[in-house]
Parts: structure tokens; C-alpha cells; sequence
């Protein structure tokens, strides 16, 4: 008997019992719809968590520097007084060129901002409703700090090299500070006051999210300094830093030879340096989804384990009421093989046909879950669609094996008799 | 000649050394050659259906042996014996036996299925079989559809589809009317004429006058085995 013949059969007997077959698969449609949809529910997240990481910039190497010398400033308050590493730390990068395309600092700025009648610190910002205006968040960076945070120059010109070196009070606004302070009007050439001290506005930044993602993300709310702007702005001695890798592949290296240099450029005795690159983020997210995913399978490993249950719980019903066919098939010469052949068959495409509803069911559980969760139009990808198929039907074979070994086991004089 | 089926000194016993054993062969020794026709007459207890199924190879004598063109049965795989009930073996059952779920014509296809024959081929055999028993126009029929004579011939043309050199008939005419009974006596009668060797079980002694040679059976023993004179129907 070939496997065309097997199959066959097999369609037959699965579409003479309808109503049994459809209540019988419904354990493995369940379970298929439900693991395609959790998968497809945990890629949104990780393609929506890896958008806003990537829209941050990706392969990024953080560099902290820190020293233990602390003085009193003028108002009585301790703050850090060490020696300001960047400048070294800025030539060295740039002969790393072979592995880094940037370098800047990364200090926060605490200024109110003014510009005409609008004064930063008046805003308010309510987290409830997402509404009012929020107070831009300015940093100190060298002349690369838009590359080295994946921004682009939309108007204007960026800081420039010249800019840092004289001590230039310029400044270039993200697109959503922008926004704030001058509405539609041209930015560029402006002037604003931080902290009383004038600042040349010389270019906007692209928005980095569009959408309905910049509604509720501030990454563009942002002002950026060259941050030479600390002889007239103060702060403490920068102690972060970024430096941005050509590519994923430069990261490691440029990671140890950075350290390396620090190792011997820091006095180890007043301070220590730090070097670490972005990806651990990325790294314990991936933990993160890996846990969530082993328990969201673990319970989809459950439920279809009980479908597989229900498969073989019908298989045995359905051998014993066809003991006496088996036996009619064992008289007129079937062989064991057969018989096996014929319930596994029957088994395994039982769980196929309930896969295939299942997936249509998972296909649709993961664009609504999308549509609903993330805004996004997820498809399960090919490969889930594929082995969500090959689960189900290894499911039926799994499952479909003891009953047709004991539909095999009959003698035929004894089949032969049963009513 | 060689005989076709020879059984020697052959013991069917259910429950041996309890003390409800049951032997129901009991040291049975039959000789048939090609081309007899031959009735295996007894009581309902006799060991007749026994001795079918240990003829068909469906059943494995306890002791003795079965020699089937020259085979030792008892030495055979579960896989050589499905062989020979598929080959050399037509079965003819008292209730039809058919199945129920298929077609008139995928019953008779099924043997051939089993042999591993192309679909062409073996819907030619299959129609031919339907053909020589008058059922070729109902093929797409159930045979639920059908009368216990018509289904009893579905299950003859299931038996002679794959051409077996023995055809085993067991009460082929019980279920049905004396009228259909005969139809299907005079088949066998004429089957044999062709060449095949017919096994005929059954508990009437009139359908045993059928045939040439008479076994009679009584509590697992053979207690009469005679030709007889046959006036063809």
C-alpha cells in the first residue's frame, strides 16, 4: 500500500466524521493559535524595543572616566574637580579611525532656557494626559555628537570643530525643541539665552522617531552644546562619554584598545576609567524575552500536549470501532505495516488539518495582537507558519503511535469477530 | 502431484492443560489437491470455522503441520502469512465483511491495493471482477445501498479480483434466500470449473451436496471424508 492510498483513506475517514474530527482538533487549533500568537506578539515587542534602540544608535560604546578629587564651588556644594580627560580622549579616537567614526561628551545641562516671552522654566508637562510643553534637556557634545547619537542636521549646520576650539556660544536645537520655542519659524540665527548667557542657534536636528512614537518619546526634545560652553556655563568634569563604532563588528575591538588606553592614561590613584559597550542592553533584554518566552511556551507546550492527548484518546476510540475492518483488511492480506501506515496517517493529518485552522487563527491572533499592541502590522514570519505546521503534524504521529501499534497488534481471526 | 493444502496431524487447543481446554482440532489430517471443490460440513462446535481459519492463515495451528504448495505455514513471518492471504487466498464471508465506509468498488480495489498494483491496473482487474459477477453498473454504490445477495456478490468479485488459486467460502449462503443462495453456489461451481480450488465451509448438508468431495467434522476430528456424485445446478 503506498502513501498516496494511506492518505487517501485516511482523508476519507477524517471527513465521514466531521463533527468528531473538528472537536477532536480543536485542542491542536487552540494550541497552534495560541503559540503563533505568542510568538508573534514577543517579535513585535523586540522589532518595536530594537526601533527605539536603533533610532537612539546602535553600536555605541560607553566610556566613564571618574576621579575622586571634589572641591567646594562658590555656593558651598561638592562637586568633582578633576582633570578633564576628553581632549586626550578625543585625539585617540581619532586615530582609531579604523574602528570609530565619533567621540563626544555626554553631560546633562542644568540651564532655563529663554527665548522672547518663553522661559523653560514655566513649562509644565502633564504625565497624565501627555499634554503642555516639556523642558528640553540640553547636553554638552564635541563636534560629533550627532553622529555618535544617530542624528542628522536638517537645517542649518551643525557644531562644528571651530565651534568647540573658540569657545563659540552656539547651539543646535533636536526638532521637537525646536518646535517649542519657535513654532513654524526658521530657528536658524536666532538667539536664545541659558542661564542669561547667549547661545547662536546654528542648526535643527531631524526628528529620530515619526509618527506617534514622537508624540510620547522626547529623544528630540533636546538642546546640544559645544561643550566648551562650560567655561561660560560650568558644570562638573565630564565624566561620560560616547563613542560611536563603525560597526557592530568594530565594537569589540575598539572597546579594548579604548580601555586599554585609559588604563594607562588615568591616575589610577585619584580615579579609574570604565569602558563598556551598548549591547549589554541589548543583552539583558534578550534575557528578558528569553524567560518570558520559555513560560509563555512552557504554558503553549501545555495545551498542546492536551490536544495530543485528545488526538490519541480518539484514535484508540476509533481503532476499537473499526476492529472489525482492521480484521477485514488483515484477511484480505494487509499487513501490519499497513495498518500502522493507516492510523498514523490518520493521526498525523487530524493534527495537520488542525494546524493548518490553527495557524489561520494564529495569523490572525498575531495582526490583531499587533494592530492592538504595537500599532504595527505583524505577520508570523515564514518559519513559524512552517514549523508551527511540522509541530502539528509531528503531534498526531507522536500521539497517533500507541493506537495504531494496538490497531496493528489485532490477530485477524479476532478482529474478524468483533461486532 | 503435490498437494495444494495439506494439513498433518494438525491441534487447534484453546486453553491447553486447564481443565477447561477446548480442542478444537483434534488431530486433523486433510490432503486437497488443485482444482477440487470441497465441502467441510459439521455442526455449529465442530471445529469447522477453526479449521477455515487455520486453512486461510488467519489462525496458527497449536501443533501439526500446515504445508500451503509446499510452504510450512507455521514457520511463516506475520508478513509472509498477510502475503498469502492476499495471493493465494480469496475470501468469501458468511456476513460479506465489506467495509462499509468504501464503495462497491474500492471493496474489490482493496486486495489489489494491498498487492502494491498501479490504480490503472487495478481498476481493470477490480471492474473485470465486478463485471463477471453482474455488478459492473453499481460500482459507486455503498453497500448498504445494496441486497445481501448483491452485497455477497461484491465480496466474490473481492475475492476472485486478484485471481487466488484457492477461493475459501465460509456459509456464503447463510444471510441470504435460497434463490440468491444458489446464484452464488452455482458461482463457486463455476469458478471451479475454470480451475480454482474451492474450500466451502458450512452446517447444510444439502449446500454440501454441492460439492465433489465431502470433509465431514464432528468435535475436532475428521469423521467422514468421501467423494460424492454432483448433479450440477
Amino acid at each position: 500500500m503506498n502513501i498516496r492510498q494511506a492518505v487517501k483513506m485516511a482523508w476519507k475517514s477524517i471527513v465521514g466524521k466531521k463533527g468528531r474530527s473538528i472537536l477532536t482538533m480543536l485542542g491542536v487549533i487552540i494550541g497552534i493559535a495560541a503559540v503563533m500568537t505568542i510568538v508573534a506578539t514577543m517579535n513585535g515587542y523586540t522589532v518595536k524595543t530594537m526601533e527605539q534602540y536603533s533610532a537612539m544608535g546602535s553600536n555605541k560604546i560607553n566610556v566613564n572616566i571618574y576621579n575622586y578629587v571634589y572641591v567646594e564651588d562658590a555656593n558651598g556644594n561638592i562637586v568633582s574637580a578633576g582633570k578633564d580627560y576628553f581632549p586626550d580622549l578625543y585625539d585617540y579616537c581619532k586615530s582609531l579611525s579604523e574602528y570609530v567614526v565619533g567621540v563626544t561628551p555626554e553631560a546633562y545641562v542644568s540651564a532655563t532656557v529663554v527665548y522672547g516671552t518663553k522661559n523653560s522654566d514655566n513649562f509644565q508637562w502633564d504625565w497624565e494626559t501627555q499634554t503642555g510643553q516639556r523642558r528640553p534637556e540640553i547636553y554638552y557634545g564635541s563636534d560629533q555628537y550627532s553622529i555618535c547619537n544617530n542624528l542628522t542636521v536638517m537645517k542649518g549646520r551643525d557644531i562644528s570643530e571651530l565651534d568647540v576650539e573658540r569657545y563659540n556660544q552656539v547651539c543646535v536645537m533636536g526638532s521637537r525643541a525646536a518646535e517649542t520655542f519657535f513654532g513654524a519659524a526658521d530657528p536658524v540665527g536666532k538667539v536664545i539665552q541659558l542661564n542669561g548667557q547667549s547661545f547662536t542657534v546654528v542648526g535643527v536636528y531631524a526628528p529620530r522617531l515619526t509618527g506617534a512614537d514622537a508624540q510620547t518619546s522626547f529623544i528630540d526634545n533636546i538642546i546640544i552644546l559645544p561643550y566648551t560652553a562650560r567655561r561660560v556655563l560650568g558644570g562638573e568634569t565630564m565624566e561620560n562619554f560616547i563613542v560611536k563604532a563603525k560597526d557592530s563588528e568594530s565594537v569589540k575591538e575598539a572597546t579594548a584598545r579604548i580601555q586599554s588606553f585609559l588604563n594607562g592614561l588615568v591616575d589610577q590613584s585619584t580615579g579609574g576609567s570604565w569602558v563598556s559597550s551598548d549591547d549589554r542592553w541589548q543583552q539583558s533584554m534578550n534575557e528578558q524575552m528569553a524567560m518570558i518566552s520559555l513560560v509563555l511556551g512552557g504554558i503553549a507546550a501545555i495545551s498542546l500536549l492536551v490536544g495530543g492527548i485528545g488526538i490519541m484518546n480518539i484514535m484508540l476510540v476509533t481503532v476499537t470501532e473499526r476492529t472489525r475492518e482492521i480484521g477485514i483488511r488483515r484477511a484480505i492480506g494487509a499487513q501490519r505495516s499497513s495498518i500502522v501506515t493507516q492510523f498514523l496517517i490518520e493521526a498525523a493529518m487530524l493534527c495537520g488539518i488542525g494546524g493548518i485552522i490553527g495557524i489561520l487563527l494564529g495569523t490572525g491572533g498575531s495582526l490583531l495582537a499587533g494592530k492592538l499592541l504595537f500599532q504595527m502590522t505583524i505577520y508570523p514570519a515564514a518559519w513559524i507558519t512552517g514549523s508551527a505546521f511540522s509541530l502539528s503534524v509531528a503531534l498526531g504521529v507522536i500521539f497517533g503511535i500507541y493506537p495504531a501499534a494496538k490497531a496493528a497488534k489485532l490477530q485477524p481471526v479476532e478482529a474478524l469477530r468483533a461486532e | 502431484m503435490a498437494h495444494l493444502v495439506e494439513l498433518r496431524d494438525v491441534y487447534k487447543i484453546y486453553g491447553e492443560g486447564l481443565e477447561s481446554e477446548v480442542r478444537a482440532l483434534d488431530g486433523v489430517s486433510l490432503a486437497v489437491d488443485p482444482g477440487e471443490f470441497l465441502a467441510i460440513v459439521g455442526q455449529s462446535g465442530s471445529g469447522k470455522s477453526t479449521m477455515m481459519n487455520v486453512l486461510g492463515c488467519l489462525d496458527i495451528p497449536t501443533r501439526g503441520d500446515y504445508l500451503l504448495d509446499g510452504t510450512d505455514v507455521r514457520e511463516l513471518t506475520d508478513k509472509e502469512l498477510s502475503l498469502i492471504r492476499n495471493k493465494q487466498i480469496g475470501f468469501i464471508f458468511q456476513q460479506y465483511n465489506l467495509i462499509q465506509s468504501l464503495t462497491v468498488l474500492e471493496n474489490v480495489e482493496l486486495p489489489l491495493i494491498y498487492q502494491g498494483i498501479n490504480a490503472d491496473d487495478r481498476y481493470d482487474l477490480a471492474m473485470e471482477a465486478l463485471e463477471r459477477v453482474g455488478l459492473s453498473g453499481r460500482v459507486k454504490h455503498r453497500p448498504t445501498e445494496m441486497s445481501g445477495g448483491q452485497q455477497q456478490r461484491v465480496a466474490i468479485a473481492r475475492a476472485i479480483a486478484t485471481h487466488p488459486p484457492i477461493i475459501m467460502a465460509d456459509e456464503p449462503t447463510g444471510a441470504l434466500d435460497s434463490r440468491t443462495g444458489q446464484e452464488v453456489l452455482q458461482f463457486l461451481q463455476q469458478l471451479n470449473k475454470e480451475g480454482s480450488t474451492i474450500i466451502l465451509i458450512t452446517h447444510d448438508n444439502g449446500i454440501a451436496a454441492t460439492a465433489r468431495r465431502c470433509v465431514r467434522l464432528q468435535d475436532g476430528k475428521i469423521v467422514e471424508d468421501r467423494e460424492q456424485e454432483v448433479d450440477w445446478l
